[in-house]
């Protein structure tokens, strides 16, 4: 029967040649947007190698204030806000937090190594931040007191796998702002949020001796769970009180990622909705065209219910038949996604690119079944007396 | 298997009556027929009278109103679609004035569709049964030709090769010459009264032409659903 239907198929291409474009875009459409979203899910799914709950960002301004006293005056901040009840822990950091989208980012090698790479993520952090952002070190050692008068840094897994692939990192040095050593591999940490890959990160140490105010002008704090707008408050107010014409602007880090998954599904809702749409458009004309080949076809239905089929038989032919039509339309569909792993045209891992093949073609044959039922329906509940009596 | 006295089908008082939102048409009326095995029986009538309608009950594409079709002496109302789609494929062969096939396909694969119906049977034994029947209604010449290729004449031997293939032991017959000329028709009928004669196969045949119908062996005449004589 299975070569019967191809038989039929192929005697009948140029009138399945539309439905078989149809389904080659369909595919196409729900391959590219599929591979899109696979691709935002399995980062979504991946660790964000931080803790963001019960952390916010203390962004500090400190208006007129001359230069030369700013440094002063945070460490002053600081002393402040650690003594607060609802306050754990506090870092002093580069702007670059977490979900802020603002990056550092700079080509980092081992010392005299000249070889042109991806561009690392750099953050100057102190002791506390490992703390503060309760981030999983997987080899090593966060960096502490142990590393006063010497020059550390700790890096991120991507970045171990790059620039050490096949040694460990531990106790090497690294080119950056200096040559450091190495004290700790941390997990993969994607400050970029949820849905960004992770990129290789280096976190540099900022001891005590570093007294500039500049590019350290933020503060991230770890608070008590429960703690919520009365610490706030007092926050700001007691660095208006501390800092003369200093101001600053306190947000969870929750919210900024919120905020930032914003900007990310925001697209992608937009490009899922336009597919929606593309695809019920699509729905409509196979089903039409199915419709109307059921109403074209009624004289060979009847002869075909007389020489033997039951009207069972009847309905599972015509789905057969989209089912092999697809069939075409996806093989076609299939040569031209495997087009995208092998230009790199999205940039994603060749692994989302085969999910989304697989879901897409299991869609695209989930519609055609959806759209061929009713048809099918219409075909089987043909009177074979009176289509036969017909033309 | 069945007792060879009982006839290849037994219609007993049928009626069968057709109802449209306005009107009943009485499409045939007390109907009572037997048709024995091996007999080449013709049905007569005007435009109109039930000939079609009756045929389709013999082809079990229908049933009656009232009253029972018996297949080999088993009357068949209790039988599911599917039971009867079995029934049809292996019993029987239809013939149609507008031949029916499928222009799609090549005339070899016109010929095998009752055999794609026929759970067990492998692509070599469907060609094989395909290409005899072909070749008995002298058409083994054309099995790759599109029917659009073929004459009124040559499509309608197709049609009964398609008929021959499953080797049914009824053929029905619709007007089988109603297209075609005096001389074609001559062709076709000559086919099936070899058939009858060389193979047993019971034939029940629709016509117009007296001259066909005197080469049977028996004739039933139809007037406005009833049966005349
Ligand atoms: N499906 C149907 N619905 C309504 N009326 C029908 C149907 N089929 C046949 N008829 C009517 O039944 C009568 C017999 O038709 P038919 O058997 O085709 O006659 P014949 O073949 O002798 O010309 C006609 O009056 C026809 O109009
Ligand atoms: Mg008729």
């Amino acid at each position: 029967m299975l070569k019967h239907l191809f038989t039929l198929i192929w005697n009948r291409k140029r009138a399945n040649a539309l439905l078989i474009v149809e389904i080659f875009l369909a595919f196409v459409v729900l391959f590219v947007v599929g591979s899109l979203l696979v691709y935002r899910w399995q980062n979504y799914r991946a660790p964000l190698g931080f803790a963001y709950e019960q952390v916010w960002v203390v962004d500090l301004d400190p208006g007129m204030q001359p230069k030369a006293e700013r440094y002063a005056t945070q460490q002053q901040v600081i002393q402040r806000i650690k003594s607060l009840p609802g306050v754990r822990a506090v870092t002093r950091t580069s702007s670059n937090t977490p979900f802020s989208n603002s990056h550092n980012s700079s080509d980092i090698n081992r010392p005299g190594e000249h070889i042109r790479r991806p561009a690392s993520n750099v953050y100057d952090l102190d002791d506390a931040a490992g703390d503060v952002l309760s981030i999983p070190v997987e080899e090593g050692r966060w960096f502490d007191r142990r590393d006063d008068g010497a020059l550390v840094a700790v890096i991120s897994h991507d970045m171990k796998e790059l620039l050490f692939p096949n040694e460990t990192a531990l106790g090497k040095l690294v080119e950056a702002n200096g040559n450091r050593r190495i004290v700790g591999v941390t997990a993969p940490y994607r400050a970029d949020g949820d849905f960004a890959d992770p990129k290789q990160a280096i976190f540099l140490r900022n001891g005590l001796q570093d007294t500039t105010f500049d590019h350290l002008q933020t503060l991230l704090l770890r608070v008590q769970p429960g703690a919520g707008g009365a610490l706030e408050k007092q926050i700001s107010a007691d660095i208006r009180a501390i800092g003369a014409g200093w101001s600053s602007n306190i947000t969870p880090l929750s919210e900024a990622r919120e905020k930032q998954m914003k900007t990310v599904l925001t697209p992608l809702v937009a490009l899922v909705i336009t597919c929606v749409f593309l695809i019920v458009n699509v729905a409509l004309g196979l089903f039409g065209v199915l419709w109307q080949t059921i109403n074209q076809r009624r004289s060979e239905i009847g002869l075909r219910r007389a020489i033997g089929a039951s009207a069972g038989g009847i309905s599972g032919q015509i789905l057969g038949e989209i089912l092999v039509v697809a069939t075409f339309g996806l093989a076609l569909g299939l040569l031209a996604a495997a087009q995208f792993p092998l230009l790199g045209v999205l940039g994603v891992r060749v692994g989302v690119y085969l999910t989304a093949m697989a879901l897409a073609a299991g869609l695209v044959y989930l519609l055609t079944v959806v759209c061929a039922l009713y048809p099918s329906r219409l075909a089987a509940g043909i009177q074979p007396a009176v289509a036969l009596r017909e033309e | 298997m069945q007792t060879s006295a009982a006839p290849v089908l037994q219609l007993t008082d049928i009626e069968k009556i057709y109802q449209t939102k306005t009107i009943e048409t009485v499409a045939l009326h007390r109907i009572n027929l037997t048709i024995g095995r091996g007999e080449f029986v013709s049905i007569m009538g005007p435009s109109g009278c039930g000939k079609s309608t009756l045929l389709s009950l013999m082809g079990l594409l229908d049933e009656p109103t009232h009253g029972t079709v018996a297949v080999d002496g088993r009357p068949v109302q209790s039988y599911s679609d599917k039971e009867l789609a079995g029934l049809r494929n292996l019993k029987i062969g239809f013939v149609f004035q507008s031949y029916h096939l499928i222009n799609d396909l090549a005339v070899l694969d016109n010929v095998e569709l009752p055999l794609l119906y026929r759970p067990g049977l492998s692509g070599k034994d469907r060609r094989q049964r395909a290409l005899a029947a072909l070749d008995k209604v002298g058409l083994s010449a054309r099995t790759n030709h599109f029917p659009s290729q073929l004459s009124g004449g040559q499509r309608q031997r197709v049609a009964i090769a398609r008929a021959l293939a499953g080797a049914p032991e009824i053929i029905l017959a619709d007007e089988p010459t109603g297209n075609l000329d005096s001389v074609m028709g001559e062709e076709i009928m000559d086919l099936l009264l070899g058939l009858n004669r060389e193979h047993g196969t019971t034939i029940v045949m629709v016509t117009h032409d007296e001259q066909q119908a005197l080469k049977t062996q028996r004739l039933i005449r139809l007037f406005d659903g009833s049966q005349v004589g």
